[in-house]
């Protein structure tokens, strides 16, 4: 297995308190990795370096051998790496399909120079990234609601929204930041169904935030404990759930 | 009540709301499409007007020639304020542009040498040498009237205001609807999930922040031929806040809503200059003129009430979250 994401000794402090703490993770190409703590473990702060909304104090974070933790948040998408919110983040005034036709990476018409001189090569690309856009779609069940403005969506609907969104800039490695929170039975199977289905036949790599603890042994190979902004230990989903370190720091007895 | 019933100063009315029309288009790319709080609008109108008089006398250059350069000038100026402080958060932007047009405001009073000062342009060659800039502008204007056959100088800047705001507008609104402006128009809804996608949201914030300014700085330029002279209190922030009652009236994020917005602020700016009957009698003049300034903004609280989205605005984009 090659290491697709590598942070070493990654530390951020907000007022002197170091919500991450000299943390360290290998993600490994293809893999479905857990991140796993109690609140206030530093497992946000360590998901907003990753993805280039806060620059870490201190540390390396490589994607694909390549650093990222000095590059802005598009930057960092653009070289395959994409995240989500931990609450949907739909664009409520624009219609669904537009939330989803945003994402395309290389789109010559989102520059004023090639409004103006390629306008032909504009119009092929938004005709393809429209076909994409319904396409991922129909993927999530939302192509009926291509239309309406993505605000009359429910919160459910505006999670799938969110993957189409992201799958639309074709990342080689997604960032879920807690996508069953406030998710309903069935969708939480859904969701399930959507992050092994993308792994084996896009051969996308997931980290994922969840304290929802059936989910995380359902669906990752690896998982990561962190504790106090410090990585406690990983392994097998087996090997984390026998763990005594693991039922300590949930359930703070020290025994 | 003779003046209401004239042409000329109906032409006039309709002069100055298209000039009011560009000035706002500037506005409503830069909030209705990419939610900047531009409160300093009309410093870059200051540059566009003060570049073009500038080139024509001092540097006797073209009009033909000045005109675009002063339209440029005037985008530069919204990426240099741009460049330092498009990061800040959105509130703390619109303070820095408020203080950027007093202080082009400022610069125009106390440079007498570059800007003819607070006597304004009449005074650009110098103390004493009445200066003026449009003698082109009059030969292109007298040239349009005798092709159209129209006599009214008023009617003839009428028709070709309204020509150059409507081409602009019809651009514009075929610019908000390209790739280019559904990025705008996420970045206002939300700048972190437009990063997220792959998006430089710095750089399209700048970009419309520029084209805004160019738009301010064209309005600047006809300003000043209509005009024939000017002066730095031809910029006072008020005229900033014009043209966003302007956009509250016709509706934020329509680009048609701003010729809309401008007619109708254009007409009781003007309508409420009569206001000579009781009570409004009572009251000297100068009165009278705070008075045109409450009719307004009652009539802007009236609209937010009962019609928040603006006149052409959509009500649907306003409840949802």
């Amino acid at each position: 297995m090659t290491a697709l994401l590598e942070a070493r000794g990654v530390t951020k402090s907000f007022a002197g308190v170091r919500a991450v703490d000299d943390a360290s993770l290998v993600v490994a190409d293809r893999s479905i990795t857990a991140l796993i703590g109690p609140n206030g473990a530093g497992k946000s702060t360590l998901f907003n370096c990753i993805s280039g909304f806060l620059r870490p104090d201190a540390g390396h974070i490589d994607l694909g051998g390549k650093r990222i933790d000095r590059s802005p948040p598009h930057r960092i998408v653009r070289a395959g790496l994409a995240r989500t919110f931990q609450t949907a983040r739909a664009l409520t005034r624009m219609t669904v399909l537009d939330n989803v036709r945003l994402a395309a990476p290389g789109h010559p018409g989102e520059r004023l120079d090639s409004l103006v001189l390629r306008r032909g090569a504009v119009r092929l690309r938004e005709r393809e990234v429209t076909e994409q856009a319904l396409d991922l779609l129909r993927l999530v069940r939302l192509d009926t609601h291509a239309d309406s403005l993505s605000g009359t969506l429910s919160g459910g609907q505006r999670k799938l929204l969110d993957l189409a969104r992201i799958l639309m800039a074709s990342p080689r490695m997604i960032l879920l930041d807690e996508p069953m929170a406030g998710v309903n039975p069935a969708l939480r199977e859904e969701l399930l169904a959507h992050v092994l289905e993308l792994r084996a036949t896009r051969g996308i790599t997931f980290l994922i935030v969840e304290h929802d603890l059936g989910f995380v042994m359902q669906a990752s190979d690896r998982v990561v404990v962190m504790n106090e902004g410090r990585v406690l230990m990983e392994g097998t989903p087996d090997e984390v759930r026998g763990d005594e370190r693991v039922i300590d720091a949930y359930l703070g007895t020290h025994a | 009540m003779s003046v209401l019933s004239s042409g000329e100063f109906w032409a006039f009315v309709g002069v100055m709301a298209g000039i009011y029309t560009l000035f706002t288009l500037g506005l409503q790319v830069q909030f209705g499409l990419a939610g900047l709080l531009n409160f300093g609008q009309v410093g870059f109108m200051a540059i566009g007007a003060y570049t073009m008089a500038i080139l024509v006398v001092k540097q006797g250059w073209s009009m033909w020639l000045a005109t675009p350069l002063a339209v440029v000038v005037a985008a530069a100026a919204g990426v240099l304020v741009g460049l330092p402080t498009l990061r800040l958060r959105g509130d703390y932007f619109a303070i820095v542009t408020i203080a950027f047009s007093e202080i082009v405001r400022w610069v125009a009073t106390n440079e007498d040498r570059l800007t003819g000062g607070s006597q304004g342009t009449i005074n650009l060659s110098g103390e004493g040498v009445a200066t003026q800039y449009n003698g082109a502008w009059e030969r292109f204007q007298g040239w349009v009237g005798d092709e159209l056959h129209i006599g009214s100088k008023d009617v003839v800047m009428l028709i070709i205001v309204w020509t150059v705001a409507l081409l602009l507008l019809w651009l514009t609104a075929r610019l908000a609807r390209t790739p280019w402006g559904r990025v705008l128009r996420a970045i206002r809804e939300d700048e972190d999930a437009t990063a997220s996608l792959g998006k430089p949201v710095f750089r399209y914030r700048l970009q419309a922040l520029a084209l805004g300014a160019a738009f301010a700085g064209l309005a600047g330029c006809f300003y000043a031929w209509q005009f024939s002279f000017f002066g730095p209190d031809d910029f006072q922030p008020l005229i900033t806040f014009f043209g966003w009652m302007i956009l509250i009236l016709g509706g934020v994020g329509r680009v048609w809503a701003v010729p809309v917005g401008a007619a109708i602020f254009g007409f009781l700016f003007a309508a409420t200059r009569f206001f000579d009957f009781p009570p409004f009698s009572y009251l000297d003049s100068a009165d009278r003129a705070y008075v045109r300034l409450m009719v307004i903004g009652l009539a802007i609280v009236l609209l937010v009430v009962f019609r928040p989205q603006g006149i052409l605005g959509r009500r649907e984009e306003m409840v949802l979250e």
